[in-house]
């Protein structure tokens, strides 16, 4: 179980670097510890289905997304902005994305949803899978989440 | 020049626009469509001649209509025959590509993407178009 664990993490880890790196010119890395509760936690859902039956939830304040998207667009964007929940939805995409382009066959036989994104936080996601793997980290100090549950 | 970009993403179709103008290409017009129905529609309304699109760069999962099936649509209904088409996707597998060039396309561009990567594979069709 460790293995997958630390496979799966180390496969995270380098899709969401890849993301940042290519697409907002930034390094971003793993940070330990919990993810700001800001009220108002905006979260991007991805689901995986066929080989992989699972999702990937990226989540963020408000704030946080708002400097998100100004990154990725590079205009500044106001935090209820629609872009902004765009923009999370497809950093989220890219990284799921990613994630499953380092899966072997026959994992990687899945197929990838298109982005759903809420502002109501991750009350109600993740309850019917079993295996969660969450991971949190920091760009320039704005701090997000990423949970691969399966 | 004239360019169509399909993203169910207004980002995404931002951030493309931009790594176009990056890779070099002198736009004059980019029209766009979040998804496929959307784009056979704006094909349908651009028929052609000395104002012809260039190039269209789609998306692969979109709703209503995605970009797998745009691509067949547009064959059967012959429309912008002659117009290179590349996809950009984050769905990156071997698969996916193969169905894409069965189906037309000429390019394939994973996500994330660098306006380098979108020059080399953009810019050897648009000379032989």
């Amino acid at each position: 179980m460790a293995n997958v664990h630390d496979e799966a993490v180390t496969r995270l880890d380098s899709a969401v670097s890849e993301v940042f790196e290519t697409m907002l010119a930034r390094s971003c890395d793993p940070l330990d510890g919990e993810v700001d509760t800001v009220d108002g936690r905006i979260v991007a859902r991805i689901q995986f289905t066929g080989a992989v039956d699972g999702e990937c939830l990226l989540y963020a304040s408000q704030a946080t997304a708002s400097v998100t998207a100004e990154a990725l667009l590079g205009t500044p964007s106001e935090p209820h902005d629609p872009m902004v929940a765009d923009a999370i939805g497809e950093l989220c995409n890219m990284i799921a994305g990613g994630w499953k382009s380092k899966l072997a066959s026959p994992d990687s036989n899945c197929s990838i949803s298109t982005p759903a994104v809420t502002r109501d936080g991750l009350e109600g996601y993740q309850a019917r899978f079993a295996t969660k793997f969450s991971r949190n980290y920091s760009f320039q100090g704005n701090v997000f989440g990423v949970v691969l549950a399966f | 020049m004239r360019a169509l970009i399909i993203d169910d993403s207004a980002v995404m179709r931002k951030v493309i626009e931009r790594a176009l103008g990056q890779a070099g290409l002198d736009l004059t017009e980019v029209l766009q469509a979040s998804n496929g129905e959307e784009a056979l529609q704006t094909l349908r309304d651009n028929p052609g001649g000395s104002n012809a699109l260039a190039l269209i760069l789609s998306d692969i999962n979109m709703p209503v209509m995605d970009g797998l099936q745009f691509l067949e649509a547009r064959k059967q209904e012959n429309l912008a025959p002659g117009v290179p088409v590349v996809m950009i996707t984050t769905e990156g597998n071997e698969t996916f590509v193969m169905r894409a060039i069965a189906a037309g396309a000429q390019g394939y561009i994973c996500k994330p993407f660098t306006a380098e990567q979108v020059k080399a594979r953009v810019l050897p069709l648009l000379r032989t178009a």
